[in-house]
């Protein structure tokens, strides 16, 4: 063999095996889902070709307009709180006066790798209508808010929202603070020597220049809210109901419980169109030139 | 003087604020798993156990298979690193090192799953496993999991080996290495801080991961811990202090592992947020 093709049976070795895997199980299964949306199939028997009736069937749907708001309503929430409150403390803690900031860092950080089960379950008694923390904090307190958080129609799916986003803040805030630190010290003089009060120094310096980071943020706390099923699936089984379904949720109960897989499908590609349409919108409209240093 | 002592606790109340916010829960569960309901949920609320119960672990121990759900998620998690580090090591070196024509688009390829929610593979997934006969084996969540993942450690392993000086390669093939020793010996161990920030991510991803877990097994001696979660949440509803113990129990090695490489947790996904978007 001469190097050359020595050369190239190491490139397929190298490569041949991952892209194959990656092929099979990730990007094939991708393309029969959007396939399958057309059928109508039990996941056993042979499917039959039905056109676009999964999908007329999903707008008539009540359960699916349900889902829709709820994704919308769980990532609008992700985006408020880890983003708003992910800014805030990275920019407190980016002050270098500020001791012990890594203590505060990792203290944020930690419910980041908690399981999502665990978390969902600790918020199950934390919510409880009888007695459970948040409750009993307000009778503490003799504020009158007590109530049934994860089955009133009003408070479930923020309630189960919440619990997401303050798991996940971490991630935020640790993205953000790594952003701040990378901005150079000089671009800070000018309003150091004009004496421009802190809030306004960052508002006006530090924001202005997360952009590039924000637009990630943005996509994973938006296509996160869309995606959302673990926290209803644990804490609430999507009711009571059907008032804390998501697509995920939907899917997963027309698939695997009732047994109808095109419909399922449908769901899911909807949910992918969704996430796409948001990722290629956040990239138009946030950040759009590059920022260097 | 003032004005900045005033300062300070403007920035320091707030954060600590945020700290209890983020630990007090937490703290408040390991409280709980030693208490017993009535404390719980009417005598003691807030604080510390008036008296330690530390029969709830017993409890959780004997009244469930909390071994055999530990075992099966280091099982899992562990077959997960590994076989992500070697297939995503392995392209990666390929598409950023080696000279081919579609190099570029294959590592764009690769980086797909970092934009697709993982759910929508589900379906077909589950009819590929019954076809395969993999359901209810550890390789019917590994499968998955390491096909998911090498989207994220392709991308950090790519921007590893870019930073490396290209003379690296062209003297070992001066003294005469072939392709496979240069790899081996060469560039893995100098890759080593980004393959101890892709382990430890994708270990905490596996331990974690429950849709999956859910859809591919069902048999409950392979269960993975969240899975074994849900199974003692349905079966001892009425003892708190116990799901409490469960619950501190299975969530000590993530904490563990994260207080140890809290670095390289961070550096990971900072370097792959630079992808996205």
């Amino acid at each position: 063999m001469t190097s050359r093709q020595k050369y190239n049976l190491a490139l397929l070795v190298f490569t041949v095996p991952t892209l194959l895997f990656f092929t099979v199980i990730v990007i094939v299964p991708i393309i029969q889902t959007f396939q399958k949306s057309f059928f109508d199939w039990d996941g056993l028997t042979p499917a039959t070709f039905i056109g676009m009736d999964n999908y007329k069937r999903l707008l008539t749907d009540d359960d699916f307009w349900v889902s829709l708001k709820n994704g919308l309503i769980f990532a609008f929430v992700l985006v408020v709180y880890q983003m708003g409150l992910g800014t805030i403390l990275a920019i407190a803690l980016s002050n270098k006066s500020i001791r012990g900031r890594k203590f505060f860092k990792t203290s944020y950080f930690i419910p980041v790798v908690l399981s999502g089960v665990v978390v969902s379950q600790l918020w199950i008694s934390i919510y409880n209508a009888d007695g459970g923390l948040l409750n009993s904090i307000f009778s503490a307190l003799g504020l009158d808010y007590q109530q049934a958080w994860l089955s009133g129609e009003h408070t479930s799916i923020w309630a189960i929202a919440f619990t997401n986003a303050w798991q996940n803040m971490g991630v935020q805030l640790v993205l953000i603070y790594t952003a701040i630190k990378s901005i150079p010290e000089h671009l800070y003089e000018a309003a150091k020597i004009d004496g421009a009060p802190f809030w306004k120094t960052h508002w006006k310096i530090t924001i202005p220049l997360l952009g590039e980071t924000y637009k990630f943020c943005l996509i994973i706390a938006i296509t996160g809210g869309l995606n959302a099923f673990q926290n209803m699936f644990v804490m609430t089984n999507g009711g009571p109901g059907n008032i804390s379904y998501t697509l995920t949720f939907m899917m997963y109960k027309a698939a695997f419980r009732s047994g109808e897989y095109g419909y399922g499908s449908a769901a899911s590609a909807i949910l992918v169109i969704e996430c796409l349409l948001f990722t290629i919108l956040i990239n138009k409209l946030v950040a759009r030139e590059k920022i260097s240093y | 003087m003032l004005k900045r002592l005033t300062n300070r606790t403007l920035i320091y109340v707030p954060l600590s604020l945020f700290v209890l916010l983020s630990l007090y829960p937490l703290i408040w569960l390991l409280f709980y798993s030693f208490k017993t309901n009535e404390e719980i949920f009417s005598t003691n609320v807030f604080g510390i156990p008036k008296q330690w119960h530390f029969e709830n672990y017993q409890n959780a121990f004997s009244a469930f298979d909390l071994l055999n759900y530990f075992k099966n998620s280091l099982v899992v998690s562990v077959g997960t690193v590994v076989f992500t580090v070697i297939l995503s090591l392995m392209f990666s070196y390929a598409a950023a090192r080696m000279k081919w024509r579609l190099a570029n688009g294959a590592k764009i390829y690769m980086t797909i799953g970092m934009f697709i929610p993982m759910q929508i593979i589900l379906i077909p997934l589950l009819i590929l496993e019954r076809t395969f006969h993999l359901q209810n084996s550890y390789l019917a969540v590994i499968v998955p999991y390491v096909a998911f993942q090498l989207s994220f450690a392709t991308i950090i392993f790519f921007a590893f080996f870019r930073t490396l000086p290209y003379e690296i390669e062209e003297s070992a093939s001066i003294d005469g290495a072939s392709v496979y020793t240069t790899f081996f010996k060469i560039m893995v161990p100098l890759v080593k801080p980004a393959i101890a920030s892709v382990s430890i991510f994708v270990f905490l991803y596996a331990w974690n991961e429950f849709l999956v877990a859910l859809v591919m097994i069902s048999d409950n001696a392979l269960k993975t811990l969240p899975l074994g979660l849900l199974y003692f949440q349905t079966q001892f509803t009425s003892d708190w202090g116990a799901m409490g113990a469960v619950m501190v129990i299975s969530t000590i090695p993530t904490v563990l592992i994260y207080l140890l490489f809290s670095e390289q947790v961070e550096n990971a996904l900072t370097v792959s947020s630079a992808v996205k978007g």
